[in-house]
């Protein structure tokens, strides 16, 4: 689980590394500090943000337990929308059938988003091809997702190539 | 056991010289000992009831096109059925060409071997594609052992494995690269950058495509063999109606690329569950199992106990495919305990 954890510490030298120590020592993998000096709280502390991924439940409990113990002022917890993503391939006259419309419709689902689009495009009058990474927030989304995306390219004479995970 | 053999094209003749080539190591290993008793082409058959020569029979078909010409036992003009309801055998061996539209003529032969009483080793997906769950009811009802081991795969155990050694499972889904000639033109294109056309025409130099590329190239070899699989593995009864194969033919260079970039390489893939199948390119995680090159194929069984289970191997070639049709008759001697 992807998890983001708020919290304040002391604004002297070695407070961030000492806080962020158990997190790595516990198997957290850190993706993300965000440590706002200038920010500072009335009594004097900085906020900091640590996004990190933890693959159990008790060892997020060790983490946050020696958070505490060192007396880290911890001012929030959340787990992040862990979020699935879809990577697609599209070959076919993609700009032409208006990619803009095909982005838009899987937009305009619930909980679905296009997160990244590549393009190769062919020789004049050719093929071309998008890669298209899709996320959603969960299992039932991404199927939903993917069947509206099959829709639009029998509809746009695309060939959809799905990923393999895609197929279970 | 008495063998007769339907078709004396290159998978028969990789029989034949496999028998040859593992005759006395089947003989010892499983006191098994094959003797041919007819081999039928196009053109007529050779019958001798104490066993014909194997390389005589090679040497006739190479040198006179056919093994009407065996020298004493050569009949022009035999038909097959004939010989398999005349000649009184153990095994018949259907190795005619793939039908995938009537299945014929190996469904006749077939048919014709299991209401004569006798046991029957095949390569052929016509029959299979075509009427699975009747030859597979016939065989039963008349008491013989039906094999199919070579239609899918070549050389590698996938019915076996699934039926046999992995009979403890509830098995959800198969997927897997099935035709190595696609898997050697997108390997190529990979390596190469080289567009679609190009790779093609290189395959067919070579002899990995046949000159008319269709079955494979638009992904029917492929739904031919996910169809046999799901009837076989999965208890189904499907047909190859029942399947609509994307195939390669729109697969470019930058495709590839693209795919490559995120992690993944293009394969086309068979997908077979009860409620569904399905051909077509997919992008497959690189390192994945069925991430396997050149003329390789490779499958993927999901199941409750077992979880994940991938078998790869040489899917194409006489003598892979000898592999599976010997194996299908060691089988068959050991079922039947003769």
């Amino acid at each position: 689980m992807l998890v983001r954890v708020e919290m304040e510490l002391e604004d002297v030298p070695g407070q961030l590394v000492k806080a962020l120590d158990p997190i790595s020592r516990f198997g957290g993998n850190i993706q993300n500090v965000v440590h706002e000096r200038d920010k500072k709280t009335p009594l004097g502390r900085v906020p900091v943000t640590v996004v990190f991924d933890v693959d159990e439940r008790a060892r997020f409990d060790k983490i946050m337990s020696a958070l505490r113990e060192m007396g880290v002022r911890v001012t929030r917890v959340g787990e992040m929308g862990a979020g699935l993503k879809s990577t697609v391939l599209m070959v076919g006259h993609i700009i032409h059938t208006d990619i803009r419309d095909t982005i838009d419709r899987l937009n305009s689902l619930e909980g679905v988003r296009v997160l990244d689009l590549s393009l190769a495009m062919g020789a004049v009058g050719e093929e071309s091809t998008a890669r298209m990474v899709i996320v959603t927030e969960d299992e039932d989304r991404a199927r939903a997702a993917l069947s509206l995306l099959t829709e639009i390219a029998s509809q746009k004479k695309l060939l959809l190539i799905k990923s393999l995970e895609e197929t279970r | 056991m008495r063998l007769i053999l339907i078709g004396f094209g290159n998978l028969g003749r990789g029989l034949a010289r496999a028998l040859i080539e593992k005759g006395n190591f089947i003989r010892e290993k499983y006191s098994l000992a094959p003797s041919v008793v007819a081999v039928a082409d196009e053109h007529g058959a050779a019958i001798d009831v104490r066993g014909l020569s194997l390389e005589k029979l090679l040497e006739v078909s190479e040198k006179k096109g056919s093994v009407a010409y065996y020298p004493s036992f050569g009949s022009e003009g035999k038909s097959s059925l004939e010989v398999i309801e005349e000649v009184d055998a153990d095994v018949v061996f259907e190795l005619t060409p793939t039908n995938i539209v009537s299945g014929e003529p190996g469904l006749s032969h077939i048919k014709k071997a299991i209401t004569s009483g006798k046991h029957v080793v095949t390569s052929n997906k016509g029959p299979l594609v075509v009427a699975f769950r009747e030859l597979d009811n016939m065989a039963k009802k008349r008491g013989v052992q039906f094999r199919y081991s070579a239609s899918v795969g070549g050389s590698v155990p996938v019915i076996g494995l699934a039926q046999r050694l992995l009979a403890g499972n509830t098995i959800y889904s198969i997927r897997g690269v099935l035709n190595g000639t696609t898997n050697y033109i997108l390997t190529r294109m990979e390596k190469e950058a080289a567009p679609f056309d190009v790779v093609l025409r290189e395959a067919q130099e070579m002899g990995i495509a046949e000159k008319d590329p269709t079955l494979d190239v638009d992904g029917i070899d492929t739904a031919c063999k996910t169809v046999i699989l799901a009837n076989a593995i999965l208890g189904v009864d499907k047909k190859l109606s029942d399947v609509s194969p994307v195939g390669i033919r729109q697969i470019r260079p930058e495709a590839i690329r693209l795919a490559r970039e995120a992690g993944y390489t293009i394969k086309l893939i068979g997908v077979a569950k009860r409620d569904s199948l399905e051909v077509g390119p997919r992008l497959v995680p690189i390192g994945h199992p069925l991430a396997v090159w050149g003329t390789l194929n490779a499958v993927t069984f999901e199941m409750d106990l077992a979880r994940e289970i991938t078998i790869t191997g040489f899917g194409a070639g006489p003598r892979e495919t000898s592999s599976a049709l010997l194996s299908d008759l060691i089988d068959i001697h050991r079922s039947v305990g003769e």
